[in-house]
């Protein structure tokens, strides 16, 4: 017990030191403890989003679509629609399928829009009726940057489809865009230009949509669309869990009776989200690892300075009877000490901010990053993640100081006393 | 007072001491017998570069000689090992260092109870009765409290005393105690030595070169060149 306060003591009198190795130690512990919590966050959220919603649904589509590393945003060609018949062929060896709940035809729209920056940025659309379905979409979104959910009313949209045909669209004609304002209200506010939505009219709450999801139904009864032909159809499954077995299923059908149409779902994208949690493990992991490596460095250095500044002591402690083992042991605790103050910093830092973060959740606006985390999620304390954290600081903490504290243990007393 | 080294003198005999300074070999110590009997105050004096430190560096264990032996007790120091020297070091020695050499984060209470940390044998209670009458005795009761730095240089060398007789040693090696010293406080920190030699028997073996300190000593050995003078 004296002689750990004879360390804590030291530790004291280096005091801009002991100040380095404990923030960073600190900021290196905080740091791997909550990215390791949020990493085990994110990749459960990615699985209940992937088996929930996102494996949920599929899209049978022209085989001429591309489809890999699309993220869902096909694009069409007039040549890529569905005709009357093989929608309705399609839908209705759904229908007989017991795992799939229900399907749909979609209609897709392009267009541009000006963004924040002035500049024109083409978007694809899709119309669907959520009012038709018993379930929330979190993979699906609408104007308003918010998952749409069940009972949500249709929204339409003018046709770039249309505005192929006719070359030319009206201001103020029916080919009206309808948006739902704030209020969840459809109205005709925002006009179509040059075959698409002048979205300098639009409220800059409104601005950042990246796709619109319409049925046909809503489309035609919303829009006044009298074509018969669909972008897609999009089914849905009762239970995500059952994809493997029914999508071979409508794959063999499709290839039988429609080769010409494929059936897609967001497993083909699950290895890329996955990549893209891995990328940010090992990402994350470098950084956890350089500031891991950077205490070392710093412990390693900072108590071969306190050595050399304390050959004076270890030679009187030596020349007092202690042992070799003594002052490399009196070295290596006051390494030990401090790395594990710091890292006891870092974790309660780290508890705090996974509490907060638990409190207030985790709000994301950027669109790519829906399909990794959705629009946010409640970080957690993850038990596990805390110990594996813990044992590689206790691991630092106790192997960092041992090399020089040995070095210091090997001085021999005379070399130490005549530094004086 | 001074008793025969075989119990508990220092007989050294034919002691010598080569430092290679590279293609050079320096002798710091000429081949040296010589005889401390138990309860001695002795001086071992000389010019600067005579051999006095190395020669209280071979007692106390802190370098090892070319040739020669060094018995305390009828022990060959030279042959203990590792631990034997460390326990060699803690209970048989006490060291008065010129420069004092506290530590400077510990106070004096805790300065003087420096050494008892390797003697699990002594009971906190006689840890205490032991630094307490031992500050009485250095004259620094007052000042437990004080690091080092608070103090003048006469009371950093009694506290350096007091740790150095806190083991209740055998044998106290003081390298030039009073070197760093004010003439008056030197007096001073001799008489402490003087006195504590009177009462409790401890040997002591000091350096120096001041003819003053020479005075005190109850024999003086003189050194000149690695080789003694008279004894």
């Amino acid at each position: 017990m004296e002689r750990l306060r004879l360390c804590l003591k030291n530790l004291g009198r280096h005091g801009w030191r002991t100040r380095v190795i404990l923030l960073i130690t600190a900021l290196g512990a905080f740091l791997a403890f909550v990215s390791e919590n949020l990493i085990e966050d994110v990749s459960r959220k990615q699985s209940d989003m992937f088996g929930r919603a996102s494996l949920g649904h599929f899209r049978i589509v022209s085989k001429s679509i591309e489809t890999a590393n699309t993220f869902g945003y096909y694009h069409w060609e007039s040549e890529d629609l569905l005709s009357a018949s093989e929608v309705r062929s399609v839908k209705s060896f759904l229908a007989g399928l017991p795992e799939v709940s229900g399907s749909m035809e979609r209609i897709v729209v392009s267009g541009i829009y000006y963004g924040d920056d002035d500049q024109e940025h083409g978007y694809t659309a899709v119309a669907m009726d959520m009012s038709a379905y018993d379930r929330d979409f979190t993979d699906l979104y609408y104007a308003r940057g918010s998952p749409l959910t069940k009972g949500d009313g249709s929204a339409c949209a003018a046709s770039w489809y249309e505005y192929e045909r006719s070359k030319s669209l009206a201001i103020g004609s029916r080919y009206v865009f309808l948006m739902p304002n704030e209020q969840g209200e459809y109205v005709d506010r925002y006009e179509t230009v040059k075959g698409g939505i002048d979205f300098k009219t639009m409220p800059k709450s409104v601005i950042g949509l990246s796709g619109l999801y319409f049925d046909l139904d809503g489309f035609r009864s919303t829009a006044g669309y009298k074509d018969d032909v669909a972008s897609e159809v999009v089914g849905f499954l009762a239970d995500a869990r059952t994809a493997d077995k029914v999508l071979p299923k409508i794959a063999a059908f499709l290839a039988t009776e429609h080769p010409r149409l494929k059936v897609s779902s967001w497993r083909e994208y699950a290895p890329i989200m996955s990549e893209i949690v891995v990328g940010f493990d090992v990402m994350m992991k470098a950084v956890e690892a350089i500031l891991i490596a950077v205490c070392v460095l710093l412990v390693v250095k900072l108590t071969t300075f306190s050595i050399i500044e304390r050959y004076s002591e270890i030679g009187t402690m030596r020349a007092l009877g202690f042992s070799r083992t003594d002052i490399t042991l009196q070295f290596a605790v006051e390494g030990f000490l401090v790395i594990a103050a710091g890292a006891a910093l870092g974790f309660v830092l780290g508890g705090i901010v996974i509490a907060v973060l638990h409190a207030s959740g985790v709000s994301n606006n950027l669109t790519f990053f829906e399909y990794v985390i959705g629009s946010g999620f409640r970080p957690s304390f993850h038990s596990g993640k805390a110990a594996i954290v813990a044992a590689v600081f206790a691991a630092v903490a106790v192997l960092a100081p041992v090399f020089p504290a040995l070095r210091g243990g090997a001085l021999s007393i005379l070399e130490t006393l005549e530094k004086r | 007072m001074a008793k025969a080294h075989g119990e508990n003198g220092i007989l050294i005999s034919g002691l010598r001491k080569d430092y290679r300074l590279g293609s050079t070999v320096v002798s710091a110590l000429k081949g040296i017998d010589l005889e401390i009997a138990r309860g001695s105050f002795v001086c071992v004096a000389g010019p600067s570069g005579s051999g006095k430190t190395t020669l209280l560096n071979m007692i106390g264990l802190v370098d090892k000689p070319t040739a020669g032996t060094v018995n305390v007790a009828g022990r060959d120091i030279q042959a203990m090992g590792e631990r034997d020297s460390n326990r060699y070091r803690s209970t048989t020695l006490g060291f008065i260092f010129q420069t004092f050499n506290l530590l400077p984060v510990l106070n004096v209470y805790e300065n003087i109870r420096l050494p008892l940390l390797l003697h699990k044998e002594v009971s906190k209670a006689e840890r205490h009765e032991r630094v307490m009458d031992l500050a009485r005795a250095v004259g620094l009761e007052g000042h437990l409290e004080h690091k080092p730095f608070e103090l003048s240089g006469g009371q950093r060398q009694r506290v350096a005393i007091a740790r150095a007789l806190v083991t209740q040693p055998l044998i106290v090696l003081a390298d030039e105690p009073t070197a760093n010293l004010d003439s008056l406080t030197g007096d001073e920190v001799l008489g402490l030595m003087e006195s504590i030699n009177a009462q409790r028997g401890t040997t002591f073996i000091f350096s120096s070169h001041d003819p003053s300190v020479m005075r005190r000593a109850g024999r003086v050995v003189r050194l000149h060149d690695g080789r003694l003078e008279a004894a």
